[in-house]
């Protein structure tokens, strides 16, 4: 019965990081697994998210030292000044590069799919514009959207997941190991990039009723889009099998392969608004984020002004290059290498230092006290 | 162009130039005194407040009051009070009592009576109905509350028509709404509280709640609202609603306004607040969510699985209304595969010799239809149905036959047309109509994707609109406790609670066992 | 107040850009020409291919009462260009509207081309062009495609969507067409371990045509008369590596339907000889496959070992001679007579798929895969070359569930 005002409650907070980072099933991502891994690519998601759970696991429990504190406050607070400053600016620049790479990718799809004739630019800008719009609005109303939403997101996913089974070979998985478990086994920590949401997520703690809603709700969309994105990838290998490597993004062609029946052949427009409507809501709320951090790092309070001027840098790193080719080779590759792995070691280096400085023993001693 | 665009934000923030209002301060200050106890000041001091003779319906009677041997007058407007009541219980007994007495009140047999002695106050009275004595020598003036006004009995709901339940509704006079809901809610904890909330014409506003429901922060926040209006008059309730909106630019309302009593009363047991106005036949319910606007009292009147039926079948006109002819410009226009091939090939030929794009050929026919509408509206009532016929049948074939519109945009305008007419709820109606020029016109600008861009964007602005401090999706997003009323509703043994957003002082509304 | 009309009159400026400028993507509906058919020929001239487009007219059949039009239901153009994309563009010299492949429902390949080694190099634009659908067929006619869409006038769907549609469905139901969409033909010729089946059809009459079993036909073979179409669809193209290498008539793809589990067949309609007398009178059964095939191997040996089981589901219709089933024998003898019948053809079809074709024409690779760890074992196994000597055995597994009615002989008069 208590109410927060402004504050996000726990189905709000699943809502948005499963649309966030469940999205990537919909995407170029199962591609990138089967070119790396072939038919073991659904092992994938379970395995980087097995390890990542780990720094996951740690950066939570160092987290909840600092009830409703931030991570960057948190990291200034055990780093010192500067080398937190340096550390945030980082994770900054990477996630600005991740939404500019991630923005030209859904762009990609749209245009090569269902605008064919339309500028990118324009496409791009309406993105941009609605994202923009629906971040300033505040954490809260985006988690609201998403709230209302994911449920039809999650059900169309389904009804895609059940028909494309329709036309899949189970037997499309085997040989089980792929290319051998050594090579799985070398891919699962590469891919960590895929659970890099997570570690940003910690930044919007304050904007939760309590610490514990966070750590609840991370684990609760956790193994549920861990278990998403492998099902997904599980579902296109059993449908392409090895042309899964030539598509560049299998969930647009299964959509529209599948028919309901004979007489709606095609269908790909029903499930197209559903993907599109979780784009904008995932970007919107990437945005948010990403304003926030920068306002963080800059001492800017209002940040909220500052959504519309970043949305139009990213709008104009997003264009930069000329064709989705380079797109993938610019942006996707180096942040994909880059992200999830580095997130992974502040994670740990946040952690062992707050081990080494104590801060666990004070928090018990406060605790007993 | 750039001109042009700096000229207009110029128009735009220009301010309104300052006007003085003659001074009538002499009139103000009068009306500041109190009456005096000479009998000849009064009379002439009333004469002038209300310009008799000029005045034509305002009578003063003089006479001398027999038992006291005093002269006296009283004053009213014939217009707003019952004649007989005052011959026979204030002007007879005053002339005809023989008996020595000392008191008005033990002479004159009426029952409501006051008295009062500021001249201001006593001319409000006056103006509300009340009948005015004033004695010779007397400091005060008795106040008889006299007011008759005629009007229209309670008749049956016009606008929110209903098969099952209570048919009565509001009508304009004050005391039956009131009664209405009194007769619902017999509790001493139902709250009457009156409200002046214009200066001039003196509008009041009743405030209806239950006192041990109602939370006080909310209560508050809506007097202060009322009271922070400096405006000569708010004739009526739906102009209320306009001031008391917070966004009065939304197309979205966020106050309900509804004519039924039953409605009413349902929302005071939950804990909203009501208010109700002499003069309007209906109330407002504040604070409002969708789902408010959105339920009909059917919902709960019938059987839970037909009340359930008749809410999926809303949802389902909701969506119909809006996005029916908007996803067939998109389709039609962008995404030509996703038609059946039978249904493409009979749109296409069906197209072929109508000379417009089919954007400006729904743009045509929907603009048509709210033409039909609001024509079947203002029509005199006996040739009403016959324009309905003449708009709908006539129109659309010809239009059909002379090659302007394709048969199918027919059916789509039309389809689109009768579903919004299950949107019960006036102001939601509009809001609906007008949203679906919008998603026209995104459509045709860049198919679903424009579509379903407005859409996020509309749903962003939606949950960020707020009813006196209710968002406007409570409680289903930001999730509070309620008993889960909002698609679905539950049988009502289960739906034991009163909403949570309202933070009522008593949240459960049927305890266990 | 004036804040609100500029905010009004910007909008309206707003409106009227969308409305006059948003035309990247948009087309009017009846703008456009709609092809339902594909045919590609080799062209005579090297490096070109010969396109023929055959485009529904939506006036016919779609108005209803009044206003019908006195046009062809149907336009069909052929020409030589590069590659079939931009012959679009090229068609527009002759189409007066836009032409799409939004529609496209099914490419007729002539024989002569789809045998042609720059077959797949040319087919496999179908994946560059956005407006065609991977779930759109692919068929092999007989003679040039040019002239099968020419000839192919059919009586009774005079549109030709709905002529292709109702063709192809029931003729994938019966069995008697292979379910060849493009997903089926891209996703065979990459893997490149089994062959793909395309349907095949003719629109020109056999000149000596024998009677023979229900489902033996090619294409073309069958001898209806009367007043029809002459176009047939039956039997199969067999496509290796992306190229025609043979054919299969309609009870070869009848089997190899009924082996492949991802084919979704309906009911079909079977002859099978008469155990009980020696006289040609056939019985007739309604078989349904309601459950998966079961596949074993053994790939260890030399000599790879595969044993696939068939659950059929067998409705007697017909008992021509008469036979009371009430008696045991007589069901033991039917049910034998099914068996042998279809291990026969089973086995005679694989037989023939590993001798004749040298390959499996349906993904029974798949299959395999669970016997290996990784791919690396797997593609030293070489599933292609391993399966033209394996040993493989059928065992039908056949459900009698309904004998029909139980009749008893006609009384001859005078008895």
């Amino acid at each position: 019965m208590n109410q927060h005002p402004g504050k996000l409650g726990i189905r709000e907070y699943v809502s948005i990081a499963i649309l966030m980072v469940g999205a990537k099933a919909t995407e170029d991502t199962p591609t990138m697994l089967y070119n790396k891994v072939q038919n073991a690519a659904w092992m994938i998601p379970l395995l980087s998210a097995g390890i990542f759970f780990i720094p996951l696991y740690l950066l939570i429990k160092t987290l909840s030292l600092y009830q409703g504190k931030d991570l960057f406050s948190v990291i200034n607070k055990i780093l010192g000044k500067y080398l937190g400053f340096i550390i945030c600016l980082v994770i900054f620049i990477i996630s600005s590069f991740g939404i500019s790479a991630s923005t030209r990718t859904y762009i990609d799809i749209i245009r090569a799919f269902y605008f064919t004739a339309t500028p990118n630019v324009i496409i791009y800008a309406i993105l941009i514009i609605i994202s923009a719009y629906g971040a300033k609005k505040g954490l809260q109303h985006i988690g609201s959207v998403s709230y209302l939403i994911v449920f039809y997101v999650l059900v169309s996913l389904y009804i895609v997941f059940y028909l494309s089974m329709q036309h899949g070979k189970i037997q499309s998985i085997f040989p089980i190991w792929g290319p051998g478990t050594l090579e799985i086994l070398k891919q699962g920590p590469q891919q960590l990039t895929l659970f890099a949401e997570f570690f940003i997520f910690a930044m919007i703690i304050p904007y939760f009723t309590s610490n514990k809603v966070f750590s609840k709700g991370t684990w609760i969309a956790y193994v549920y889009v861990s278990i998403q994105i492998s099902a997904a990838t599980f579902l296109f290998i059993c449908m392409f099998d090895t042309s899964l490597g030539g598509i560049g993004y299998p969930f647009h062609t299964v959509i529209r392969f599948i028919s309901l029946g004979e007489f709606i052949p095609n269908v790909e427009i029903i499930f197209f608004i559903i993907w599109i409507i979780s784009a904008f809501i995932r970007f919107t709320a990437f945005l948010y984020i990403n304003a926030l951090m920068f306002g963080h790092i800059f001492k800017i309070k209002d940040f909220e002004y500052l959504i519309p001027s970043l949305a139009t840098i990213y709008l104009l790193i997003g264009i930069i290059p000329e064709s989705p080719l380079d797109a993938g080779l610019d942006f996707k590759t180096p942040i994909t290498n880059l992200a999830g792995p580095t997130f992974a070691v502040i994670s740990i280096l946040l952690w062992m230092v707050a081990l080494i400085k104590g801060e666990f023993k004070h928090a018990k001693n406060k605790n007993s006290m | 162009m750039q001109k042009k665009i700096s000229k207009l934000w110029k128009q735009g923030l220009n301010t309104e130039p300052e006007f003085n209002e003659q001074s009538n301060a002499r009139v103000i200050d009068l009306k500041k005194q109190d009456i005096s106890a000479s009998y000849d000041q009064n009379l002439a001091t009333f004469k002038s407040l209300f310009t008799v003779p000029d005045n034509s319906d305002v009578k003063v009677r003089e006479f001398t009051i027999t038992s006291l041997n005093r002269k006296g007058f009283i004053i009213y407007l014939s217009t707003m009070v019952g004649l007989q009541i005052i011959i026979e219980s204030i002007v007879e007994p005053l002339i005809d009592d023989e008996h020595p007495s000392e008191k008005i009140p033990d002479i004159v047999s009426y029952p409501i009576a006051s008295t009062n002695t500021n001249i201001g106050e006593i001319t409000e009275f006056i103006t509300a109905g009340n009948t005015a004595l004033f004695v010779d020598g007397d400091k005060q003036c008795y106040l008889f509350e006299t007011t008759q006004i005629s009007g229209r009995s309670i008749e049956k709901s016009e606008n929110e028509v209903i098969v099952k339940g209570a048919k009565e509704a509001f009508n304009e006079r004050g005391i039956d709404n009131i009664a209405l809901i009194r007769k619902k809610i017999k509790n001493e904890n139902l709250l009457v509280e009156t409200r002046t909330i214009a200066k001039r014409s003196r509008n009041n506003v009743f405030l209806v709640y239950q006192k041990d429901l109602v939370n006080e922060e909310l209560l508050k926040t809506i007097k202060d609202k009322l009271d922070s209006f400096v405006v000569d008059s708010i004739l009526d309730l739906s102009i209320l609603e306009q001031y008391l909106e917070e966004r009065p630019r939304s197309l979205f309302p966020t106050i309900l306004y509804t004519e039924r009593p039953d409605r009413a009363a349902a929302f005071i047991e939950e804990g909203h607040i009501i208010l109700l106005m002499e003069n309007s036949p209906a109330c407002l319910i504040l604070p409002a969510t969708f789902w408010t606007m959105f339920h009909s009292p059917e919902d709960h009147y019938l059987r839970t699985p037909y009340g359930n039926f008749i809410r999926i079948l809303r949802f389902l006109a909701l969506f119909v209304a809006v996005f029916t002819s908007p996803i067939y410009i998109a389709i039609t226009n962008f995404h030509v595969g996703m038609i059946p091939p039978d249904l493409l090939m009979a749109i296409a030929g069906t197209r072929e010799r109508v000379p417009f794009p089919s954007i400006v050929e729904v743009l045509m026919m929907e603009i048509a239809f709210e033409l039909i509408r609001e024509a079947g509206l203002r029509v005199p009532s006996p040739i009403g149905p016959t324009i309905g016929i003449v708009g709908a049948l006539i129109l659309g074939q010809a239009a059909v036959q002379a090659n302007i519109i394709s048969p199918i945009v027919i059916i789509v305008i039309a389809l689109s047309g009768l579903s919004s007419f299950i949107i019960a709820d006036g102001s939601l109606n509009f809001a609906i109509r007008i949203t679906r020029f919008l998603f026209i016109f995104s459509a045709g600008f860049i198919g679903i994707y424009g579509m379903m861009a407005l859409l996020i964007a509309g749903l962003f602005y939606l949950l960020s609109l707020k009813s006196f401090g209710t968002p406007y999706f409570a409680p289903m997003t930001p999730h509070s406790f309620s008993s889960k009323d909002l698609i679905i509703r539950h049988v009502p043994m289960k739906e034991r609670f009163r909403p949570g957003y309202l933070k009522p002082k008593d949240i459960v509304k049927q305890r266990k066992g | 107040m004036l804040k609100t009309k500029t905010v009004c009159r910007l909008l309206f400026y707003c409106v009227m850009i969308c409305i006059l400028t948003g035309c990247w993507d948009r087309e009017e509906i009846e703008d456009k020409s709609y092809v339902i058919g594909l045919g590609l020929d080799r062209s005579s001239q090297k490096g070109k291919i010969k396109v023929t487009m055959l485009l529904a007219n939506p006036e016919v059949g779609s108005i209803q009462g009044g206003g019908g039009s006195t046009e062809k239901p149907r336009e069909i153009i052929s020409f030589d260009a590069n590659d079939f994309i931009a012959a679009k563009a090229t068609a527009n010299a002759v189409i007066s509207r836009k032409v799409t492949y939004e529609l496209l429902k099914i490419f007729v390949v002539s024989e002569d081309f789809a045998r042609d080694k720059t077959f797949p190099s040319t087919f496999y634009d179908i994946t560059k062009d956005k407006e065609i659908h991977q779930n759109s067929y692919i068929a092999v006619s007989k003679e040039k495609a040019s002239q099968y869409f020419i000839h192919n006038r059919p009586k009774m769907e005079t549109r030709p969507h709905k002529y292709y549609q109702f063709m192809i469905n029931h003729g994938i139901e019966n069995g008697l067409i292979p379910d060849s969409t493009l997903f089926r033909y891209l996703q065979t010729t990459e893997r490149g371990t089994d062959l793909f089946l395309a349907m095949y059809t003719t629109a020109e009459k056999q000149k000596h045509r024998e009677i023979k079993q229900e489902d033996e036909y090619m294409a073309g073979e069958l001898n209806a008369t009367g007043e029809l179409d002459d176009t047939q669809f039956i039997g199969s193209a067999v496509f290796k590596n992306g190229v025609m290498i043979d054919k299969l008539n309609g009870q070869e793809t009848r089997v190899i339907n009924i082996l492949d589990d991802t084919t979704n067949i309906k009911e079909i309609l079977v002859n099978f000889p008469n155990p009980f007398s020696d006289n040609n009178k056939q019985f007739s059964a309604r078989v349904s496959k309601t459950k998966n095939n079961k596949v074993r191997m053994n790939l260890k040996g030399p000599k790879p070992m595969i044993l696939i089981t068939v659950p059929l589901e067998y409705e007697i219709l017909s008992n021509p001679s008469m036979v009371n089933f009430l008696k045991e024998k007589n069901r033991q003898i039917l049910k034998h007579e099914i068996i042998k019948d279809v291990e026969g053809l089973f086995e005679k079809v694989l037989k023939k798929s590993q001798t004749q074709l040298k390959g499996v024409p349906y993904p029974l690779s798949f299959n395999s895969r669970r016997y290996f760890g990784t791919i690396q074992q797997y593609k030293k196994f070489n599933w292609a070359k391993s399966y033209i000597h394996a040993d493989i055995q059928v065992k039908a597994d056949i459900q009698i569930i309904d004998y029909g009615k139980i009749i008893k002989k006609p009384i001859k008069v005078g008895e």
